[in-house]
């Protein structure tokens, strides 16, 4: 029933780690994503604004076993200028890695970290973030993700922004290491969606992001 | 005992991050306004009946107050009107953000974040006075930083 529940929540939801992981201070957010891999749901508050501390649940599909973990992100640096913004954060986590489905494995320790870095403009955005997790018996498994995308408009406050955005994923793990998945961001005041297909490897990606 | 060189490694890491975050949120505290110069013009103009519009630029360099409908009543009310510029405003997730913490403070009579001019627009309630550093340190508290801040006839774009 756990299983059940845990895939049902991953195929609702999705983690869209490259939009702004820290927020304001005193300001929660909902997180979602689901990727060729795992599906993921974070609810993280920012007590500063240089860092969030959340609670994160993944599923990964591929080797089933779920991840609950705390999962802190830092703010280490933020480029500032009149038409642009770049961020640099390391993320991270520790928690426990339970079998489910078939996998009847013993709980385990499961820890991860990574770098994020973003540059963007009103029209222009690259992203980079990368994580190492280690889940005892689950996985040993290293993935970066470098993103880059436009917007064909330039919206103002609360107008519906778009954006055309091509991500090239990389598992060394993983039989198709590298992978590629045209997508659409939308974005709406609290509200960021984004949905594209993995060409590579025929999956779908759908992520959110809520801001409160 | 690979597991356990691993986590040390990463565990190192995360502790190395929050030493650098906390230097950095100590360098942002230190030279939160930068380039914000005091101006005590507390004189505003009346309100503008036209429709919501962006701001256009003044005497002085940079953007004039944007006009929208809760500005305007806040301006014929006779509260302060204030803009300031906003270094890394990109998205709509910056002006939520600068959005939520200004609306919090009860001086603020009405507020609107133009992502095309990257300005703050903020009329105060009537009689209320919001510092320079206070605009700057509440612009920390949502990620960003202020470079200029104008006020009263050199907001509205009527300074002579």
């Amino acid at each position: 029933m756990r299983a059940l529940l845990l895939l049902a929540l991953g195929c609702l939801t999705s983690i869209a780690s490259l939009a702004r992981p820290v927020s304001y201070a005193g300001g929660w957010t909902v997180i979602g994503e689901s990727d060729r891999q795992s599906s993921s749901a974070l609810v993280h508050y920012t007590p500063s604004p240089t860092m969030s501390l959340g609670l994160k649940t993944e599923v990964n599909r591929d080797s089933d076993f779920a991840l609950y973990s705390v999962h802190p992100t830092f703010l280490a640096k933020r480029w500032f200028g009149a038409d642009y913004q770049g961020n640099l954060y390391f993320h991270g986590g520790i928690g426990v890695a339970s079998g489910i489905s078939d996998n009847d494995g013993s709980d385990q320790m499961a820890i991860y970290g990574g770098v994020m870095a973003d540059w963007e403009t009103r029209s222009v955005f690259v992203g980079y973030r990368n994580r190492y997790l280690e889940a005892g018996n689950y996985a040993s498994q290293f993935m970066q993700v470098f993103r880059a995308g436009f917007a064909p408009y330039e919206g103002d406050s609360g107008d519906l922004h778009t954006w055309l955005m091509l991500e090239i994923d990389h598992r060394p793990s993983d039989p198709d290491s590298v992978t590629a998945t045209p997508l659409v961001r939308l974005f709406k005041g609290p509200l960021l969606v984004e949905a594209g297909y993995n060409l590579t490897v025929n999956q779908p990606l759908l992520n959110f992001t809520y801001r409160f | 005992m690979n597991l356990l060189i691993k986590t040390i490694v990463i565990t190192t890491a995360l502790c190395l991050c929050l030493c650098a975050t906390a230097q950095e949120h100590h360098d942002h505290e230190n030279h939160a306004t930068p380039d914000v110069h005091e101006h005590h013009d507390r004189n505003h103009d009346g309100a503008d009946s036209g429709p919501a519009t962006h701001a256009g630029h003044g005497a002085s360099d940079g953007p004039i107050l944007a006009r929208t409908q809760d500005i305007d009543s806040a301006l014929a009310q006779g509260g302060e009107p204030i803009v300031a510029d906003v270094l890394g405003v990109v998205c709509d997730f910056c002006a939520l953000a600068m959005n939520k913490i200004f609306s919090k403070r009860e001086e603020v009579a009405a507020i609107y974040v133009d992502l095309d001019t990257k300005a703050l627009n903020l009329v105060l309630v009537p009689g209320a006075s919001m510092s320079d550093q206070t605009i700057a340190d509440l612009a920390v508290q949502a990620g960003y930083r202020i470079a200029d801040v104008r006020r009263g006839d050199e907001a509205l774009g009527t300074a002579t």
